[in-house]
């Protein structure tokens, strides 16, 4: 109990830790903390500027700003943004729901197919297929997300005219925007399986020697059942943080792929953010972010000690 | 199926061999980057050129010979996942193995921080201090140096635990060493063989992660490297253009290097009898 107590008391520090150190660093980077916080491009008159600074409290004291932020935190007040004229917060749930259409579909698919293929490639390593199969995901897992979808951009959209260049939708029908979703949903399915195949492998490859294996062969089981009824179980285990943590990155782990393809979600908005320099939407973005990692965190440790009883133990 | 099989390699062995000679000779690229470089990456040749015997890759749009551009480019591109790797695992080594060997409350305080470290989002992290410095690219290395050392400081700290209760340690103890000459002198050398895949996969996710901010625009742009590059060529109408030449090399380039040097780590931990899972 504890020992949970300490964990959950571990989150809530890291938790306030990030944000406050999301408040120290556009007050502490080098220029003017209105603009850091309003963003470059904001063309303002001096007496705007004052009652702006005003409004925002920076000519209060620190430490009165650093309440104020905390206030509105705890309100779910995540700013204005000055550049898109609207609440940060508005401004994000609208471009979250699009965010989850491309990733959700992703990093499930990426999940079941990696560990699937990551299983069975660990236990029938010297197959022939395995070996392509092992060699392929391993050039992918090595490629730069941006530059494999912007080659699958190039091959399939623009040269064979396979899928549409950019965007979520054109028209607005649901298989519009199917047809805009598959070629983007593949490449990050195509990441994320890499990723949870070349762990998985690795994982069966060690779990298959252990003696329970052994004993489960000598019993007489059949490969398939010694590999999914007793050793999945165990190799599963250290997946489980990465997939937890997908979960946590599920706004912005789309980050390149949205900006290759262009399409207006969490990552495109930051990207903007950035070109702008549109801080409170940067700063709201992080934060959700941050919220979510953490919680995927705590969801992978409940998790984990669930799945496995050995690791609350001590 | 017996655990021998284990001890033989994820690929076969002419594969880390062949990687092996592919890591050397980038190294050696970016060494003797004056001597292959046929021109100067920064005089300016007439632009837009095509691939010719005269510009093997072609020129740029401002006129940069892109095959001396690439072999240039991969200084920084070095420098930055070197220079990253090394100080991540400078300081996830010096904090594993104080966390381990002291055990008790610093383990405690240490491994506390380490976690704090695991839940920063690091690449969102990246972009908005990439975004308000506007950095060079030693500082990019320095920021990515300073988050990635959390799975290093774990695996050091584990071995740490396990080898401060050897023997050999027990006896350097008993004949009156300090504790910092235990550490780095009794118990470091026994860990190398774990840190250095954790290295090299450092480097792997430092080189990805540059050329990603570089892509971004967010690199620096007094700096030419194969993120960079590829940046260039698309804002620049490389990619519309069908210019193949100027942005497939540097991508080729920064797959291959990562290639081989995540190989190698492969190859590092299954000939230490896979102690160690793939994180």
């Amino acid at each position: 109990m504890s020992i949970a107590g300490k964990k959950i008391g571990r989150y809530l520090f890291a938790l306030f830790l990030i944000f406050s150190m999301n408040f120290i660093i556009p007050r502490a980077m080098p220029g003017d903390p209105l603009t850091n916080l309003l963003g470059e491009d904001v063309a303002l008159t001096d007496s705007t500027v004052e009652l702006l600074r005003s409004e925002m409290g920076l000519d209060k004291p620190w430490s009165e700003q650093y309440i104020d932020y905390w206030w509105g935190i705890l309100h779910l007040d995540l700013g204005y943004s000055y550049h898109l004229h609207s609440a940060v917060s508005t401004i994000l749930l609208s471009r979250i729901k699009w965010t989850l259409m491309l990733s959700l579909p992703s990093v499930v698919l990426g999940a079941l197919l990696g560990t699937f293929m990551g299983a069975l490639a660990g236990w029938k390593r010297r197959s022939a297929r395995r070996k392509m199969e092992a060699s392929s995901f391993l050039m992918i897992y090595c490629t730069p997300p941006f530059f494999l979808s912007l080659m699958c951009l190039y091959i399939f959209s623009f040269r064979l005219g396979l899928f549409p260049l950019k965007g979520f939708y054109s028209t607005g029908s649901p298989i519009d925007i199917i047809h805009h979703l598959l070629l983007p949903v593949l490449v990050m399915t195509l990441f994320s399986s890499s990723r949870n195949y070349m762990i998985m492998r690795g994982s069966v490859l060690q779990e298959k020697c252990n003696l329970y294996a052994a004993f489960a062969r000598a019993k007489g089981l059949y490969d398939e059942e010694i590999l999914f009824r007793h050793i999945f179980k165990n190799a599963l285990l250290p997946i489980i943080t990465m997939l937890a943590l997908d979960f946590g990155f599920i706004f912005s782990g789309a980050l390149f792929i949205e900006i290759v393809f262009s399409m207006d979600g969490m990552g495109n908005l930051i990207y903007d953010a950035l070109m702008s320099r549109d801080y409170p939407v940067l700063q709201g973005s992080f934060l959700i972010i941050t919220v979510m990692v953490v919680s995927a965190n705590l969801l992978a440790d409940i998790l984990y000690g669930h799945l496995d009883p050995r690791v609350s133990r001590y | 199926m017996n655990c021998r099989h284990i001890k033989n390699r994820l690929l076969p062995t002419n594969t880390s061999l062949c990687s092996l000679v592919l890591f050397l000779s980038f190294l050696l690229m970016a060494l003797l980057a004056p001597v292959i470089a046929p021109y100067d990456p920064y005089i300016r040749f007439e632009p837009y050129r095509s691939p010719s015997l005269e510009h093997l890759l072609g020129t740029n749009d401002l006129g940069n010979d892109i095959f001396s551009e690439l072999i240039y480019s991969s200084r920084v591109s070095l420098i930055v996942g070197f220079g990253a790797a090394l100080m991540a695992t400078i300081i996830g080594t010096v904090i594993g193995l104080f966390a381990g060997y002291f055990k008790g409350t610093p383990d405690e305080i240490l491994m506390g921080i380490t976690d704090i470290f695991l839940m920063i989002p690091q690449i969102p992290l990246i972009i908005i201090l990439a975004a308000f410095l506007m950095p060079s690219f030693y500082l990019i290395a320095l920021i990515m140096g300073s988050l990635w050392w959390t799975s290093t400081a774990r695996v050091v700290r584990s071995k740490a635990l396990q080898i401060r209760e050897t023997s050999f340690v027990e006896a350097a103890r008993s004949l009156g060493f300090s504790d910092m000459h235990i550490i780095f002198s009794d118990i470091l050398p026994n860990i190398v063989h774990v840190i250095t895949p954790k290295f090299l996969m450092a480097i792997a996710s430092a080189m990805i992660a540059e050329s990603s901010i570089s892509f971004l625009g967010l690199g620096d742009p007094t700096a030419k490297s194969w993120g960079m590059m590829i940046n260039f060529a698309f804002i620049r109408g490389g990619f519309i253009n069908d210019y193949w030449w100027w942005y497939l090399p540097p991508g080729i380039c920064i797959t291959l290097f990562v290639l081989s040097v995540v190989l190698i780590s492969y190859a590092f931990e299954e000939s230490e009898e896979a102690a160690l899972r793939i994180e």
